[in-house]
Parts: structure tokens; sequence; C-alpha cells
């Protein structure tokens, strides 16, 4: 009996990782397919290595925890959002954090035209006002401009229009625009 | 000066969207005396160069490696223990097939244009054959009709079945 049993144990033993490898060996194909471009739009938005890790690595335990470990319907839009919204978290986070000494560094120096054409200022200024801008618009710039992808698929991961994901995109840059004005007037 | 500060407003938010260039005579004649176009132009240059910036910004080649790396560590052992999980911790990032062939785009473009120059001078040097062989047909008929009579040139000149 005691025999019976312990084959049993080592049968799930065996049966288990299997049935985990086949269910969610898609995870890993997800990684393989879209690593790259999920990184690099990560590093555009993040600027840092640790939290472009930190985001991917929340990225895809999502992706397999999704619905009890069920494949999402898009796979590529899932993955795409879900890596958006962490990093524009963790974004909105540090940029809280460093809120005031930020601000004391950045203002004192605002004035002079050398700073408004410095990369790190501009960068820095860029990402903070994506995070502040609507949700929908956004998207569309994290998708299109920093994740690289062309209007038809930021369209189709968004469920809008090509046209309107277009509309977006404009709209982001003009609210960004006046937001970098508004900073090098402060 | 013509007021085409509404107009090229338009043409701004076109130009936003990527479906149109700025770089027109009316255009560029409107900015060059129009401080507040000029200004909402600079603007915008502004945050396109700041994209342009974060974009071009590199990372360590290893990050892709790094970042699979620490994600595949919170997924189920089975899943950390298949070969697939192994490649993708030691993968690199590798160029695309576009970024491959980039280096041989100029060779590309002008081989392109090439096949395309011959293609050209075969169609019109062959058209041309076929046109010159008509007039010929046509004038040897002509002579032939006014010299030996009608009769005979439609003789000679009717394609036989």
């Amino acid at each position: 009996m005691a025999g019976r049993a312990v084959s049993i144990e080592l049968l799930w033993d065996v049966a288990i990782p299997k049935t985990l490898e086949e269910a969610q060996g898609w995870v890993l194909c997800a990684m393989q397919q879209h690593g790259r471009e999920l990184v690099n739009m990560l590093w555009r938005i993040l600027g840092n290595e640790q939290d472009v890790c930190d985001a991917y690595q929340d990225t895809f335990l999502r992706l397999a925890h999704h619905e009890y470990g069920s494949k999402p319907e898009n796979v590529k839009a899932y993955v795409f959002r879900s890596a958006s919204n962490i990093a524009i978290s963790i974004l909105r986070y540090k940029l809280q954090q460093n809120n005031l000494t930020s601000k004391i560094t950045v203002k004192s120096n605002a004035s002079s035209p050398a700073t408004e054409l410095d990369s790190r200022y501009m960068t820095q200024t860029l990402r903070a006002g994506i995070t502040q801008l609507p949700d929908h618009l956004r998207d569309v710039v994290t998708l299109h401009d920093l994740g690289d992808l062309p209007y038809e698929q930021v369209a189709r991961i968004l469920g809008i229009s090509t046209a309107t994901a277009r509309v977006y995109r404009c709209k982001a840059v003009q609210l960004l625009a006046a937001r970098m004005r508004k900073e090098n007037t402060q | 000066m013509k007021n085409y500060c509404r107009q090229i407003k338009g043409l701004i938010n076109r130009f936003l969207a990527d479906s149109f260039t700025l770089d027109r005579h009316w255009v560029r004649n409107h900015v060059a005396n129009c401080p507040r176009c000029q200004r909402r132009i600079m603007l915008l240059g502004k945050v396109e160069l700041a994209m342009s910036l974060l974009k071009s910004q590199p990372h360590r080649l290893d990050l892709l490696m790094r970042a699979n790396t620490q994600a595949i560590g919170v997924l189920k052992h089975a899943l950390r223990t298949t070969p697939k999980a192994e490649m993708l911790r030691n993968i690199r990032p590798e160029p695309g097939i576009i970024e491959k062939l980039s280096k041989y785009k100029r060779s590309l473009i002008n081989a392109a244009a090439c096949i395309a120059i011959a293609v050209l001078m075969k169609t019109s040097v062959f058209s041309s054959g076929q046109t010159f062989e008509r007039q010929a047909n046509k004038a040897m008929e002509h002579y032939y009709a006014s010299n030996a009579g009608e009769d005979i040139a439609r003789d000679i000149f009717t394609p036989q079945a």
C-alpha cells in the first residue's frame, strides 16, 4: 500500500511539472518574442536598468498569473500595456520621492539657455510630462514613440482606430510642449 | 503678409501625426516672419528633440539577459528549468533583419535603380522598335500603292491567314 502511495506521489511529481510546462510555455514564448522591444520601451520610460528589470519582472509575473494562469486573447497587447502601466507607476513613485530635491536642482538652473538644451534636463522634463498626461494620450505616446510600434499596432492594442491614435499623439505632444514651456518659464 | 497662422496650426497637427511635412515654400516664408508660429514650432521641436534624446540613450548590452533572468526567477519551477528558459537567460540582443541589412542599404538601392533603368530601357527600346516597324510598313505600303497600284500593295502588305 505504502509502495503504491509512493509511486502515485512520484507520478504527481512528474505529471505536474509537465502539465505546467505545457500550460504556461507561452509565457516564455512571449518573453522570447517581445522581450527585446519591451526592454527598449521600459528603458526609454524609466532610464534606469534596475527599474527596467523590476518592471519587466512584474509584467511577466502578471502575465503568468492572468486569470489563474490562462493565456490572454492578445498577449502582445497585454504585455505592452502592463509594462507601460507598471513603468509609469514606478516613474511616478520615483518622481514623488525626488520631487523636492529635483525641483530645487532643476529650477535653480532652468532659466539659462544652456540648461534648456541640456539633454538630461530635457529628458527629465519629458518623462515627468509623460507621467502627467491623461491615460489615453499617455498610452499612445509610450507605445508609439517609446515602444516604436506603428500606429496600426498601437490602435489594435488600445482598441481604437488608427486615426484616433494619430489624433491622441498629436494632442499629447501639444500638451507636452505646453508643459515644457511652463517648466522653462517657472 | 497674408495670415497663414490658422492653416499652419492645422498643418502642424498633421505634421505631429506623421502625415505631413512642413518643408513647403509658403510655410517656410510665413514661419520666417511670424513670431507666433516660430514659438509654436520651436516648442514642438523641443518635444521631438527630447523624444529623440530618450530614444538615443543606449543601455548595456546585457540588459535583456538580466531582465530575462530576473523575470524567469519568479516564474514557476517547471518553467524555470526548461531549455527555453535557459536560452532566454543567456540571450543577447541581436539586430533585426532590417538593421542587419541597413549596411547594404546603399548597394541595394543602387542595384534596384540599375534594374529599374534596365527594365525601363528594355521596354522603351522594344516599344519604340515596334513603333518604328509599324511606321516603316505603312510608308512602304503607301509607296507601293501610289507607284504600283492599290491591288498590288494590298496583296503584299495584307497579312495572310
